[in-house]
């Protein structure tokens, strides 16, 4: 009993499992006595079931079965703009296009799409016979309605995305669609490959009720939502007629699975130990500490969030940091990387810019080494910005003023208890050079209610936001005016002439071109100091050897149960 | 007498309640033919039990309404007046965003939720709704609060009785076993409650979970609703509740077997055992019942701990997100769900009293 290992294999197929399970619930039920004999017997049983599944499988393809995913946290809806929701809407929802690992677009209810020559018009032509699971054809007219429903409010995300942009949509006949563009926007079809841009049927938004819709969007993807059980599970039924895969999945036509038990598992030792126990046949957001023994026994993929990276916005107007020496300052005086690969144990990389991640494209990996970890830079900086004084504590002093900044976080919504170990060691690197860092984290509440998005709460404020191409950079760095705000812009830095090269990257004829305005927007933004780039986010999947093609889609990091299959 | 008339109501049920109370008692004193008349020909309260249990019954909902109506007002302006703004919580949860919203996308949040309404407007509508026994729709699920608790309610009175029954078990089992016992032993048992009793439920839920679902995997790792999944989550609730309520059974129990009512029944000749269970026990549970009444109420909110280390559903995880999402309609429905429970709770406690000392009746 002592040398029994953890049954690290299930058993082959999913209705064995389940009839192993029931017998081990009733001999429970039956044996009210004595404690050691249940013990015994127990696990007597249990090992019956672990020795029957241990054997290794042929590798021979399965047909149907149930999935069981663990994932951490669980939305209040399914469909929404917030990137847990679009984890969950994916599996129901088509998008017009889809976007591959190296960010090539390719066909997914669109089959091809053009662009006008001013680059304001994109027409697409629809895939045929592609239906939603309510009946209602997926048609231009359908298409239409999704672009006015997000317009009119539905995917405030979409909003942030596209709003700016978005003029008009209208069907030219059943199977062409045409966006008309305020102006031209060259990531468009990038951003169309996201979860938020999940087609519905037009039909069930008119026609149900919000909470309807809230609980089972209605796609023309390949599951259907079952039964949610709130705080356990989410049941997705196979949709047995699916015919509009994207182009990069590796099969078409209905998925493998009969359906996937998606469940919410928040504690990681738990949601790691039902691996384990073969209780999950693939877990998300594989925790740091298991990440390397994780790699030894499963399938494991991390994927690195495009986007904008988790990183300091520095408060550009109010406090210390208006003084960009004392910005550049303070990137100097710490060494970010090992603060990162401390806190993360090396599973999370580090990222030294700070309005891009790497994995986006249009990245420029150049401004990543503008600050290196150099503290006599950074005491020059501050003697030459006037904080010349130190107090008793060494804290900087100017003007009877310590040098002290607040930097609030959402601890447990935005950043990890490992974010928050990065904080910490970060708080004890600058000390040296005189910054008084108070880390302050706060409750969510607090913090999307907007107690602390001001200019008057923080000096320094933790935030990440996940898009498959660098056009984040409009929606973080657009200039935040009286007539035209822009609360986004969470460092509340306005410069002209950065915005206007942006903008000459989202018009640009093309996406090489695009990425080098980008690029350069970076640069400007970098030199400027006012973001500090700490780590990617990221997401990560531990799958079960005999679980195949399960895989992370490319613009947001969604796990993707199309093309999973069982194997013997 | 007194309960109704220092209860703090003024309104039309005091009234009604005074007028019931004063028919009562003279029925109670037995005077003469008026007290009738004044009741009238009402065979209903002909029947009623004439006894200054009436009263008390009487008093004790009024506490409960006041108890209910204060826990509720309370969690409506805690949650109405905390620094933010509802609208833009509302609108950053859609997205996952963080950040100031504009005036423009904040009025139709504000319009459809009355969030720009004075807030006393706010508090009597929803005072009203609360009347009419309507607890809102959740901002967050588009749902009736009714329901959203009617769905999780069952596992999460499940995990706390399960958890007080296993507390009751072992405590009793183990003073039972071990009080007035050679002193080692009685010290040891005395030790191991006061342990139990300081453990955070957190981390031994942990442990619980390591050792017998990971390690021995006799229990599913992810626990569910099924009966498996609850020995572990009701043993992380039960345990250090049963160092508390072996704490103060303890002293009562020892105090109880120096009593001359034991020392006459072991003179009759029974057995140590029957001592112990039939006569002291009864006599040594009294504080525990009264413990066993505030636990009920503290496992209902406490269960949160075991839902999320053992991924149970249960009121616990809807309300920390509820609380966390200022879903303010369902903050207040399991607010005012639990007010309610602990008055029921400590209702019942009272009623066990008199069960288990019948001298209370009378006092």
């Amino acid at each position: 009993m002592e040398n029994r290992q953890p049954a690290y294999q299930p058993p082959a197929d999913s209705t064995f499992r389940r009839r192993g399970r029931h017998r081990t619930a009733a001999v429970r039920t039956a044996l009210a006595g004595s404690a050691s004999v249940l013990a015994l017997l127990l696990a007597g049983c249990g090992a019956g079931a672990g020795v029957a599944g241990a054997g290794e499988g042929s590798g021979e393809k399965v047909e149907g079965g149930t999935l069981r995913y663990a994932h951490l946290q669980e939305p209040p809806c399914i469909y929404g703009g917030w990137v847990q929701q679009a984890f969950l809407s994916r599996q129901v929802l088509d998008s017009l296009v889809s976007q591959t690992d190296d960010g090539k677009i390719v066909p997914w209810l669109a089959k091809s799409w053009s662009v006008s020559d001013d680059q304001k018009t994109w027409t697409f032509k629809l895939k045929d016979g592609v239906k939603f699971t309510d009946g209602t054809p997926v048609d231009a007219k359908a298409i239409a309605d999704n672009f006015d429903y997000w317009a009119a409010g539905g995917n405030g995300t979409v909003q942030a995305h596209i709003g700016e942009y978005y003029k008009s949509a209208k069907a030219v006949d059943a199977g062409t669609v045409e966006i008309a563009l305020k102006a031209p926007f060259t990531p468009l079809l990038s951003a169309l490959s996201q979860g938020y841009f999940g087609i519905q049927s037009p039909t069930a938004l008119k026609e149900r009720t919000d909470q309807q819709n809230c609980e089972a969007p209605i796609g023309s993807g390949p599951f259907t939502v079952g039964a949610w059980k709130r705080g356990e599970s989410v049941t997705f039924e196979k949709n047995p007629a699916y015919n509009s895969a994207p182009e990069n999945a590796r099969h078409q036509g209905p998925a493998y699975v009969d359906n996937i038990v998606w469940s919410f598992v928040q504690d990681n030792t738990s949601r790691f130990g039902s691996l384990a126990s073969g209780e999950s046949d693939a877990i998300g957001e594989v925790p740091t500490v298991d990440f390397e023994a994780a790699k030894s026994q499963y399938q494991v993929q991390q994927y690195i969030t495009p986007g904008r990276p988790v990183t300091l916005s520095l408060n550009t107007v109010k406090g210390p940091f208006t003084d960009k020496l004392v910005r550049q300052a303070f990137a100097y005086s710490a060494d970010r990387k090992a603060a990162v690969d401390s806190a993360f144990l090396g599973v999370v990389p580090f990222e030294g810019n700070g309005t891009v991640s790497q994995s986006t494209p249009g990245y420029n990996k150049d401004v990543v080494d503008d600050y290196p970890f150099d503290q006599a830079k950074a005491n020059e900086l501050l003697d030459k910005a006037g904080w010349t004084e130190r107090n008793a504590d060494g804290v900087r002093v100017k003007d009877g003023k310590e040098l002290t900044i607040d930097l609030v976080f959402g601890l447990n919504s935005i950043v990890t208890t490992e974010g928050a170990t990065a904080l910490q060691n970060l708080q004890e690197q600058v000390k040296p050079v005189g910054f008084k860092v108070n880390l302050v984290p706060v409750t969510q509440a607090d913090l999307f209610s907007g107690a602390y998005s001001t200019p008057d709460k923080y000096d320094a404020t933790l935030g990440y936001w996940t898009s498959p191409h660098a056009g984040i950079l409009y929606i973080n760095f657009r200039q935040n005016t009286k007539a035209k705000p822009n609360y986004a812009n969470t460092t509340f830095y306005n410069n002209a002439a950065i915005e206007k090269t942006i903008l000459k990257a989202n018009s640009a004829k093309t996406t090489e071109e695009a990425n080098k305005y980008y690029a350069q927007a970076q640069q400007a933004l970098s030199d400027e100091a006012v973001a500090v780039g700490l780590y990617t986010q990221t997401s990560s999947l531990a799958v079960q050897p005999k679980l195949k093609d399960v895989w992370l889609e490319a613009s947001q990091g969604e796990p993707v149960f199309h093309d999973a299959y069982f194997t013997k | 007498m007194g309960t109704v008339d220092t209860s703090p109501g003024t309104g039309q049920e005091t009234k009604q309640e005074t007028e019931n109370d004063g028919g009562s008692s003279a029925s109670a004193r037995g005077t003469g033919p008026d007290a009738r008349q004044r009741r009238g020909a009402s065979r209903r309260a002909d029947k009623l039990p004439a006894s200054p249990g009436l009263r008390r019954a009487g008093g004790r909902l009024l506490t409960a309404l006041g108890v209910v109506w204060a826990a509720a007002t309370f969690t409506f302006l805690i949650q109405a007046l905390l620094p933010g703004d509802r609208a833009t919580l509302l609108l950053n949860q859609l997205t996952g965003q963080v950040q100031e919203r504009t005036a423009e996308e904040l009025a139709p949040i504000n319009a459809q939720y009355g969030f720009d309404d004075p807030l006393i407007v706010q508090y009597l509508r929803f005072l009203g709704d609360l009347a009419t026994g309507n607890l809102g729709e959740s901002y967050q699920l588009h749902k009736p609060v009714a329901s959203v608790i009617a769905d999780q309610i069952g596992p999460t009175i499940l995990l706390t009785v399960a958890s007080l029954i296993v507390a009751w078990l072992i405590s009793v089992v183990v003073i039972v076993g071990t009080a007035k016992r050679s002193r080692p032993v009685s010290a040891l048992a005395s030790g191991l409650e006061a342990v139990a009793a300081g453990l955070p439920q957190y981390w031994l839920g942990v442990i619980l979970l390591v050792v017998f679902a990971l390690n021995l995997g006799l229990f599913p790792v992810v626990g569910g609703t099924g009966f498996a999944g609850l020995v572990l989550p009701a043993l992380t609730l039960g345990i250090p509740l049963a160092g508390f309520l072996g704490q103060v059974t303890r002293t009562e129990f020892e105090k109880a077997m120096d009593q001359p009512f034991a020392l006459s029944a072991r003179m009759r000749g029974m057995g140590d055992t029957g001592v112990r269970v039939r006569h002291v026990l009864r006599h040594s549970v009294l504080p525990g019942v009264t413990l066993s009444g505030w636990a009920l109420g503290s496992l209902f909110s406490g269960a949160v701990i075991a839902e999320s280390i053992f991924s149970r559903p249960g009121l616990g995880k809807i309300l920390v997100t509820a609380v966390n999402s200022r879903d303010l309609p369902v903050v207040c429905g399991i607010v005012i769900l639990v007010a309610a429970i602990y008055v029921v709770a400590n209702l019942l406690v009272d009623l066990a009293y008199t069960l288990i000392d019948p001298r209370l009746k009378n006092s």
